[in-house]
This record gives structure tokens, C-alpha cells and sequence, in this order.
């Protein structure tokens, strides 16, 4: 039976494992520790025999607790070799400048968090062991905003949107036409991925106005209950309009460019 | 990481809460938004990042990837945040610095986030930092311009040798010199002059 999270979440609750990770626990701990740490090497999660990194993290926190230090150094590696592979696809050298430095940053933190377990200081990788590449996809957001490309370029080009600005009629039926678009191409995977690829591209601005636009907030309302992403954002409704106009300009010449739209 | 309390928690701890949810469509965001809008651009940011995830198709390839090299960078990593006394960031004089923290001062140093992150990682050789710069950080960062080179000077990674086998010689981890820093760390060319005119002085 493996033992319980600690972390409680925004509900007072404890966190628990998914069953599917529970599962794979439960069965792993029959195994003969060697056997064990040879299906952890398994690096391709297209194989049948891949063992979930969340499953990782429960035996490399057991190993260090129960001074199993040959099993935890071995787990390690595992684990390293893993977040190498990952931010070798998710910052890649080709989604933007400075990416070595970025993904030692982020492998820096995740490190971090085991150390800070390792000598009781905090319960971060509970969340690891719950979905971990979830978990791992936060720490990469929040080394982006201190580090990436974006903070580095403290102006981007086009995020001029001040509340006086007007916006062409060009670029207001660019917004339109895009969005207008036929819906049933979200459903197309290859759609949502050159979409949301393209979505990464623009500056933050606009990425965070077309997120929460996706995610369906109302850009404005008279009802002061209702979360509008002006009020989420704190600006006044023509710039999220602003914003969205031009990001829907650049995003229906890069989807046309693509000849997905 | 930045310091965390009960009451606030950091924007990696509600980072790290949001991506465990079950879902992230706009009740969960709107949630969390409800609960720390001190950290609603890193919210949005992070359905962001989990949404490209999401749709991402996993073609990394390792072949060209030193693996002992990467291990062993690891193992330095963690052996030194583990066997630094006294915690984390205690004697690190960044440590009370919060994501606009950093940006507030790297703005003032007239330097790059990532040429910050950098000196705070002591990934540049203490030695090859200029006197003058050191004097502008530690101003900034309410420090006497000893503690911080002390800080600096403190070494990036150890690798005990007894916690890992390995098949390198356990060894400080890399460093780079402050020239080399300048050339790499995401530098403006005007930014990158005014910091090798501190050299020559």
C-alpha cells in the first residue's frame, strides 16, 4: 500500500494519487529492485513497459528515506534523463533564443524541489507524484516568465495598445474573419496544434488576451459579478479588443502561411 | 524559488497546485484567478503551456545527448542545494527577490534576466567580475559588496563523491567566465558594451 500524500489543497483536503498511478505502485513493489530500476529506464512513453515518472518520484523519495542510496542514485538518473529528453521538445533550440540556458534553469529547479524534499524543507514534489508533467509544465512557466525569450524582450514588437490607440479597419477585419472561422477546425488536431504553436509566437499581451478568449471569458460586461478578461487583466476593454485585433491579424497570416486555415 | 509563507504562497507553489487539477477550463482558472490574482499572468501563462503540451508531439531526440554528462550535471545540482548549510536560500542575498524582484533589478542593472539568473547560480567565476558591478548588485540588493562576493565566491556544485558513482572525476560544477556570460546571456549589443567598459576599468 503506498503511503499517502502529505500536501493538502485550496480545499483542506489531501492530495491523492490518480488510481492508474496507485496501481502502478501497488504492483512495482513486488518487484526485485533491480528489475525495478530496468524498466525505469525505459525512456520512450510509446513503450508498452514505460513506467510513469510520477511512479519515479514514489520510489526515488522512498529510496532516500530508507537510505537505499544505490536505488535512489539509479532513480535519479532516470529522472534526469527524462527531463532532459522533455525540455529537449518543450524549449526546443527552435522555439526560441537562449534555450540551453533555459533548460538548465528549469532542470535547476526541478532538482531544487527533490533537494528541498530530500532534507524536509518542502512538500513540492507531491505534486510530481500526482501528474507530473503537468507539475513539471508549471516550474517551465515560471522559469519562462523570469528567463524566456519574453522577458528578455521586455518590449515586443506590437504590443503597442495603448487605451487611445485606434485600430485599422484592416486589422479589425482580419480579427473578424479569423475568428469567425470555421469552428469545427478545432477539432482537427492538426489545426489545434499549428493554432496554438502560433499562439505561443505572439507577445504576451496578446497570448494571455487569446487564452482566455479560448477558454470563453467575455471581453467586457455591465455586470460587475461577472469575470470579464478586461477585468481579469485590469485594462480597459478597447485594449483587450486591441490586442485581439492584432493578434488575429499575425495569427491568420501564419495559419495561411502554414495552409491550415 | 522564491520565499513562500502560509499566507502567500509563491507563484511556483500556486503554479504547481493549478497544473494537479483535474481539469483547466475556465471554472478551474477562474478559481484560482478568484483566489491569487497576484499571479494571474502566470495563471493564463500556465493553461498556456499546459494547452501546448497538449497538442505538442514528442520527437526529442536523444541520440546527440551525452547522458553521463547530463547525469552528472544533475547530481552536482542536487548535491549542492543539498549540502548547502542552512538551507536553500538562507545566505543567498537573492533570495528575498520575488519574479519582480528580479525584473526590477535586472532593469536597474541594465542587464538581462537571464545574466541575473546566472550570477544568482553562481554560474560565472566570481573572479572575473568586475569590482564596479559587484559594488552596483550588492547597492541594490541592500548588501555590503564582501557578503555578496563572498555569495558569489561560494562554489555553483560539489559532488561529494560518496553520494554518486560516477565515471568523471567529482569536480567543481562549470563555470563561466564573465566575458563569456556577456556573450550568452540574451544581451542587448548596448547592454553588452556598457558591461565589458566595467571590464577594461
Amino acid at each position: 500500500m503506498p503511503e499517502p500524500l502529505k500536501k493538502k489543497g485550496l480545499d483542506g483536503q489531501s492530495y491523492t494519487r490518480p488510481p492508474e498511478i496507485e496501481a502502478w505502485i501497488t504492483r512495482l513493489e513486488d518487484f526485485d529492485v533491480s528489475d525495478r530500476l530496468t524498466q525505469f529506464e525505459i525512456l520512450t512513453k510509446r513503450s508498452r513497459d514505460y513506467v510513469p515518472s510520477e511512479v519515479l518520484i514514489y520510489f526515488l523519495r522512498r529510496s532516500w528515506a530508507s537510505g537505499a542510496r544505490s536505488e535512489f542514485d539509479a532513480i535519479f538518473r532516470a529522472l534526469a534523463l527524462r527531463v532532459e529528453r522533455s525540455l529537449l521538445f518543450t524549449i526546443s533550440d527552435a522555439r526560441m533564443a537562449g534555450a540551453l540556458a533555459i533548460r538548465e534553469d528549469i532542470s535547476g529547479r526541478f532538482f531544487e524541489c527533490i533537494a528541498k524534499d530530500c532534507t524536509g524543507r518542502a512538500g513540492l514534489l507531491d505534486f510530481f507524484e500526482i501528474r507530473f508533467d503537468k507539475a513539471f509544465a508549471a516550474i517551465r512557466t515560471s522559469a519562462l516568465r523570469q528567463i524566456g525569450p519574453s522577458a528578455a524582450n521586455t518590449v515586443p514588437i506590437g504590443t503597442d495598445d495603448g487605451d487611445g490607440l485606434e485600430i485599422s479597419d484592416e486589422v479589425e477585419h482580419a480579427a473578424s474573419d479569423f475568428l469567425s472561422g470555421d469552428p469545427s477546425k478545432l477539432d482537427d488536431p492538426a489545426f489545434r496544434l499549428e493554432l496554438t504553436a502560433a499562439i505561443d509566437t505572439l507577445p504576451s499581451d496578446q497570448k494571455r488576451v487569446m487564452e482566455l478568449l479560448r477558454q470563453g471569458f467575455q471581453i467586457d460586461s455591465k455586470d460587475n459579478n461577472v469575470m470579464t478578461i478586461a477585468r481579469i487583466l485590469q485594462c480597459d476593454e478597447r485594449t483587450v479588443r486591441n490586442r485581439r485585433d492584432r493578434a488575429c491579424k499575425v495569427l491568420k497570416a501564419v495559419l495561411q502561411q502554414e495552409d491550415v486555415l | 524559488m522564491t520565499a513562500n509563507t502560509p499566507d502567500k504562497p509563491d507563484e511556483e507553489s500556486v503554479l504547481l497546485a493549478f497544473s494537479v487539477e483535474p481539469q483547466h477550463d475556465r471554472e478551474t482558472l477562474a478559481r484560482y484567478l478568484r483566489e491569487y490574482p497576484e499571479h494571474t499572468n502566470a495563471l493564463i501563462d500556465c493553461t498556456l503551456e499546459l494547452r501546448m503540451d497538449a497538442v505538442r508531439v514528442d520527437a526529442a531526440d536523444m541520440s546527440a545527448v551525452n547522458a553521463d554528462a547530463v547525469v552528472d550535471k544533475a547530481r552536482q545540482r542536487f548535491q549542492a542545494l543539498l549540502t548547502e548549510p542552512g538551507g536553500v536560500s538562507v545566505s543567498n542575498p537573492f533570495g528575498k527577490l520575488n519574479r519582480a524582484g528580479y525584473k526590477s533589478l535586472a532593469s536597474k542593472l541594465y542587464i538581462s534576466n537571464l545574466l541575473l539568473i546566472r550570477l544568482r547560480d553562481r554560474a560565472i567565476d566570481a573572479a572575473s567580475i568586475p569590482a564596479r558591478f559587484v559594488d552596483g548588485l550588492a547597492a541594490e540588493l541592500g548588501a555590503s559588496a564582501e557578503a555578496v562576493m563572498d555569495y558569489l565566491r561560494s562554489p555553483p556544485a560539489i559532488v561529494s563523491g560518496q553520494s554518486f558513482r560516477s565515471s568523471v572525476k567529482p569536480k567543481v560544477g562549470d563555470q563561466m567566465s564573465f566575458a563569456q556570460a556577456i556573450e550568452t546571456s540574451q544581451l542587448s549589443p548596448e547592454q553588452q558594451n556598457a558591461l565589458k567598459a566595467l571590464m577594461v576599468e
